[in-house]
């Protein structure tokens, strides 16, 4: 049965491979997937995965690498195969897990306590002294229950045996629970009735206790929570935001916040809040460049010193990076029996830290069979297979290790298990680790059922997300059914009823101001190339003054576009600028250009807007892309597809969106892209229009979606001083300057803490648009005696005069609300 | 002797600060041959807090922060020590200097586990082989520790030459071996990563030297300045310091102020500011020995 999906033999007749003991029948736990999988059969396999894979790109699921040619946010790689492993064997798991969080924890509260193990030599000090990630200044702080060590992940291998070991212990931050969730949702999706009838061990309970977990460890009642991310750039920021917005804590990255008076506080548009717990992300030693790293820019000064006065807890604790190091592992059997009492029951791979005469010795006579590691990972040394060493290189490596060996650790090469992926319509057998989760709660600790199961690339074996291998799901299969809670409140729960409940930090709205401006810009830009597109490949010379004028409303500053003699090179270099504008991705002003904007920004915000607005900006980002090549003509129906998208986000934000201050960010963003671009198109008339170039206010209405209303008023005749009305003065028109400016006399006016001084501001700007006579205006520009229109002279000045306005009065914005989200410490004295 | 010090450290910043958080290692330390009389701080505008904490050396650090704008932060440190001369090391000291690396590691008395921390790298000071054979030159197989180390010191002093041109607070190491040249923080980062590189105990020590004014002219207030020598842990004997900037044992010219594992631990100010544009900085230290019989206390 297997073998209709195994193409391949199984490629090492000596590793345990998961779904099978023979390559040819199931183990019989894997009988009703491999079953099920062939039922389904490879077009429908197919169609469901193309869907799965789809809504991995709309949802911006992603991992970032580092130094990868596709830049950050490479969409999330997972595989329609769960591992599949039984309840009695994940008990087995589960117990050891746990016992090694049991332990780790103490180990941590000594080492940061009063360090005993030290004393009576049952852990070497050069693991400490010599340990970069060993936090001095944290050491005699007392840490909160629980929260030294809140969550750790341990890597776990099969061995050929069928046995597990421990690879590693991450401590630190721990990253993978959340695209362990979000794998779950993607295959449960995939295999729905399979995962229905399998009793699999669910994940939420997990992260209900998680949350509970947390709030337990706060000093106040009702306390705030933040999950500190180092931002976008990093690897896992997708599972960040999505953690945020699952457990429901504010996202922050360090600027958001500040240290008065030995409270931190996160700063929001309405001032400062007290935060109470931190759900920990960034790497220890970058959290307070005051104490800790003095080079980090990511980090609060003064945050040590909170915790230090009981302030603030942080999960896991500053400092727990220590026993990250994999030096440790050779201790811990006796540090078990020593702490706990017992045995330790998942044996860690075969250890040896060359800081002890022994193990140094040995490490050097058999260097082939072993991998060569920094002691402590913070050196950044990648690990060296000794077998696949030039004899030059390992004299080298022999000599670094013999000098410093306390430096360097050797560890077994461990033949992984392997499991079936699914690729290329097939089953292939590719080696495996399982990242398990453990949690420390009031209640505890807990496991979370399953994993991160990570995948080597093809014929790999080097297991490593950060070099870019797949995901896997994995089902724990109980024997009994399963607890199917979800994170949502039970509903007997009672409940505080609340309203305005989201706090702004200043840097989400900073954020949301440019998500508006963007999204206007992009329309903006998208409309005036619509408008453009067709009309220059079919171009009449008698257009062209029209379309160039219209051309140079979009106010690009790099455009090389100029009117040369011979019409038809015009409309040549015409459709070149056109097509640069529509593909260029390194023009800043391009259209491309600016909807990546939209998805860069969107996604720094990616917690704070719901499913549907992720997605469409998930569309929006790649609305424009089209194979090289492409011509002119075909643009124009993307364009049209582009247009109804951003229209789509118009929508949503007008009916979906809560009027909180988040959304008066982005509205006046939004006004505020649409007035200098509206600003910038009428002026082209003013400056003044010539007669050649008449055809530029049917373009501009054309642009503006004021066509019909012009039509409807003055029929065809093209007037710019109706034209100028209708665009300009009409506030019943959406797309009018004055609508624009009222509105944002409007949304400003209810922003916490706003200026007076820019309110009126904006309030002159309206009254001077109001009081303008337009009927004593007439055109053209000069009069039959060469004197020229001093009505329409004012006219372009206040123009001028708003071209100014605009730009400075987001500058005082921007100074106001979210410079202070802006602002970096500077070192000194260091 | 007994020394008045007064240090004072004033920043001036082109355009307001409006939030500074800063931390002083400014209290002397007091112990046997340096024994603080009196000690106190003042910080200009008034910090909004003020907290004094031991580090995990053993020296007492401020931490505060001002919260109003302000383009000037002065702060000053008076101390009143009285400093006696470092004890002749005792002929204990002499011991071949391999005693002193190898027994570390399995000694797990307080003083055993304190010591062999300064055996490590810390983040300015990495230990390397260069380091390690300019070391070995003095540090010959069997040799007394104490002739060792004082061969290394006045060689250090010989080959490197004082100029302040060359380095900045942020030279590594590394660099300073190359230039042969810098400052004091410079010559005692680089005896620290030779004595590491040999697996001995160094720890750099902040403090301050008593300046002489030429035959006949009076003291110069203000003309003293903040120095640094180290420390190394002699088996037997306990912590020998050394100046190699002066080719010195530390006498009674030398106050100390705290001790860590390289500048970094024990920078004189430190902080972090919010505002601010460039800076301006000005350190003045004042080191007047007070020619009286020293008030001890029996």
């Amino acid at each position: 049965m297997i073998g209709d999906l195994y193409q391949t033999a199984l490629r090492y007749g000596t590793t345990y491979e998961e779904s099978s003991t023979d390559g040819v029948r199931p183990r019989p736990h894997w009988e009703p997937l491999i079953h099920s999988l062939d039922q389904l059969g490879t077009e429908e396999l197919r169609r469901r995965w193309a869907l799965a894979e789809r809504s991995i790109r709309e949802n911006g699921i992603t991992y970032n690498m580092y130094g990868d040619p596709l830049g950050v946010n490479r969409p999330w790689k997972t595989d329609v195969v769960p591992l599949l492993l039984l309840e009695e064997e994940w008990k087995f798991i589960e117990a050891g897990i746990i016992q090694r969080a049991e332990l780790l924890s103490r180990l941590l509260e000594d080492l940061y306590g009063d360090q005993n193990l030290l004393k009576n030599g049952h852990f070497p000090a050069a693991l400490l002294y010599g340990n970069p990630s060993f936090l001095r200044p944290l050491v005699g702080v007392p840490v909160p229950k629980h929260s030294h060590l809140h969550m750790l992940a341990v890597d776990l291998a099969r061995s050929p045996d069928g046995k597990w070991w421990v690879l590693a212990d991450r401590t630190q931050a721990p990253s993978g629970s959340g695209y362990a969730l979000e794998n779950r949702t993607i295959v449960s999706d995939l295999l729905p009735e399979l995962f229905r009838e399998s009793n699999v061990k669910r994940l939420a309970p997990f992260f209900r206790a998680q949350r509970e977990a947390l709030i337990a460890m706060a000093p106040r009642e009702n306390p705030r929570i933040v999950l500190y991310t180092p931002g976008p750039h990093n690897e896992t920021y997708f599972e960040h935001s999505f953690l945020a917005k699952y457990l429901q804590f504010t996202l922050v990255v360090g600027s958001d916040m500040t240290v008065r008076d030995r409270r931190l506080y996160l700063k929001t548009v309405s001032g400062l809040e007290q935060v109470d717990v931190i759900l920990r992300r960034v790497d220890d030693g970058f959290c307070d460049p005051l104490e800790l790293r003095g080079d980090s820019l990511l980090g609060v000064p003064g945050l040590v010193e909170a915790i230090v006065a009981g302030n603030v807890t942080v999960a896991n604790a500053l400092g727990s990076g220590l026993i990250e190091s994999a030096a440790i592992m050779p201790f811990l059997p006796g540090l078990s029996r020593h702490l706990l009492g017992e045995e330790l029951k998942l044996p860690s791979v075969a250890t040896w830290w060359c800081g002890q005469d022994r193990a140094l010795d040995w490490v050097l006579n058999h260097l082939d069979s072993v991998v060569v590691k920094p002691a402590f990972p913070s050196r950044g040394m990648e690990p060296v297979f000794g077998s696949e060493l030039p004899e030059a290189k390992k004299a080298e490596l022999i000599e670094r290790v013999r000098a410093f060996p306390h430096e360097y650790v050797a560890q077994e090469q461990v033949t992984l298990s392997t499991a079936p992926v699914w690729e290329d319509d097939r089953l292939n057998p590719r080696s495996i680790v399982l990242r398990t989760f453990v949690l420390n709660t009031p209640n505890g600790w807990i496991a979370l059922p399953g994993g991160l199961v990570r995948v080597s690339e093809a014929d790999g074996t080097v297991v490593s997300m950060q070099r870019g291998g797949h995901s896997k799901d994995a089902w724990v299969l109980s024997n009994d059914p399963v607890d199917t809670f979800s994170m949502l409140r039970p509903v007997n729960e009672p409940l505080e009823l609340r309203r305005a409940s989201h706090i702004v930090p200043s840097g989400v709205a900073d954020n949301t101001f440019w998500l508006g401006r963007y999204v206007e810009r992009a329309e903006n830009i998208a409309r005036i190339l619509r408008c453009l597109v067709p009309k220059v490949r079919h171009g009449e010379v008698s257009e062209l003054g029209g379309l160039m004028s219209l051309h140079s409303s979009l106010g690009s500053s790099k455009s090389k576009l100029r009117k040369t003699k011979l019409a038809a090179t015009t409309f040549a270099l015409f459709e070149k600028e056109l097509l640069s504008m529509l593909t260029d991705i390194k023009r800043w002003d391009s259209l491309p250009s600016t909807l990546a904007e939209v998805g860069r920004i969107g996604g720094n915000v990616r917690e704070r807007l719901s499913a549907d607005l992720t997605l469409l900006i998930g569309q929006l980002r790649t609305a424009m892309d089209a194979e090289p090549g492409v011509p002119l003509a075909e643009y124009s129906g993307m364009l049209t597809g582009c247009l109804e998208l951003l229209s789509a986000f118009s929508g949503m934000e007008r009916e979906n969106l809560i009027r909180g201050s988040g959304w008066l960010f982005m509205s006046i963003g939004r006004r505020l892209e649409r007035a200098i671009y509206m600003t910038r198109q009428l002026r082209v008339i003013t400056r003044p229009l010539s007669a050649e170039n008449w055809d530029y206010l049917a373009y501009l209405l054309d642009v503006a979606d004021s066509s019909v209303t012009y039509r409807t008023r003055y029929y065809t005749t093209l007037q710019p001083i109706a034209v100028i009305d209708v665009l300009m003065m009409d506030e019943t028109n959406p797309r009018s300057l004055a609508f624009q400016i009222e509105h944002l006399v409007e949304l400003y006016e209810k922003l916490p803490r706003h200026d007076t001084g820019d309110l009126k501001t904006m309030v002159n700007a309206l009254n001077r648009l109001r009081s303008l006579d337009l009927q004593a205006m007439l055109y053209p520009a000069q009069d039959k005696l060469g004197r020229r229109n001093a009505a329409l002279g004012r006219l372009d000045r206040l123009l001028a005069d708003f071209e100014q306005l605009l730009p400075s009065w987001s500058n005082n914005l921007s100074s106001r609300y979210f410079s202070h989200a802006r602002t970096l410490p500077i070192t000194m004295g260091q | 002797m007994l020394y008045k010090i007064n240090h004072r450290t004033t920043y001036r910043y082109v355009s307001p600060v409006s939030v500074g958080s800063h931390v002083a290692c400014l209290k002397p330390r007091s112990y046997e041959q340096n024994q603080v009389v009196q000690n106190s701080l003042k910080i200009f505008p008034e910090p909004k807090t003020l907290d004094e904490r031991i580090d995990y050396f053993g020296n007492a650090l401020w931490f505060f922060t001002i919260e109003e704008p302000h383009k000037e932060l002065i702060v000053e440190s008076f101390s009143e020590v009285l400093r006696t001369g470092d004890r002749v090391p005792d002929a204990r000291a002499s011991l071949p200097w391999e005693e002193s690396t190898l027994l570390l590691r399995e000694d797990h008395t307080p003083e055993g586990l304190d010591a062999y921390q300064y055996q490590f790298e810390s983040p300015r000071i990495r230990i390397a082989n260069d380091f390690a054979a300019y070391a070995l030159e003095s540090f010959t197989p069997g040799r007394m520790m104490l002739d060792a180390l004082t061969e290394l010191t006045s060689r250090i002093h010989k080959d490197f030459r004082f100029d302040s041109r060359v380095t900045t607070v942020r030279t590594t190491p590394e660099e300073v071996f190359k230039k042969r040249g810098g400052v004091c923080q410079d010559f005692a980062h680089v005896q620290i990563a030779c004595l590491r590189s040999i697996k001995l105990a160094a720890r750099y020590v902040s403090g301050y030297l008593r300046t002489y004014p030429p035959a006949g002219r009076p003291r110069l207030i203000g003309a003293d300045a903040s120095h640094a020598w180290i420390s190394t842990y002699c088996r037997g004997a306990g912590w020998i310091d050394m100046d190699p900037t002066n080719d010195i044992a530390p006498t009674d010219g030398h106050v100390t102020l705290a001790w860590g594992r390289d500048y970094g631990d024990v920078s004189p100010l430190r902080g972090l500011i919010l505002g601010g544009g460039s800076h301006d900085l000005q350190v003045e230290v004042d080191m007047e020995p007070i020619d009286v019989l020293p008030r001890i206390a029996f």
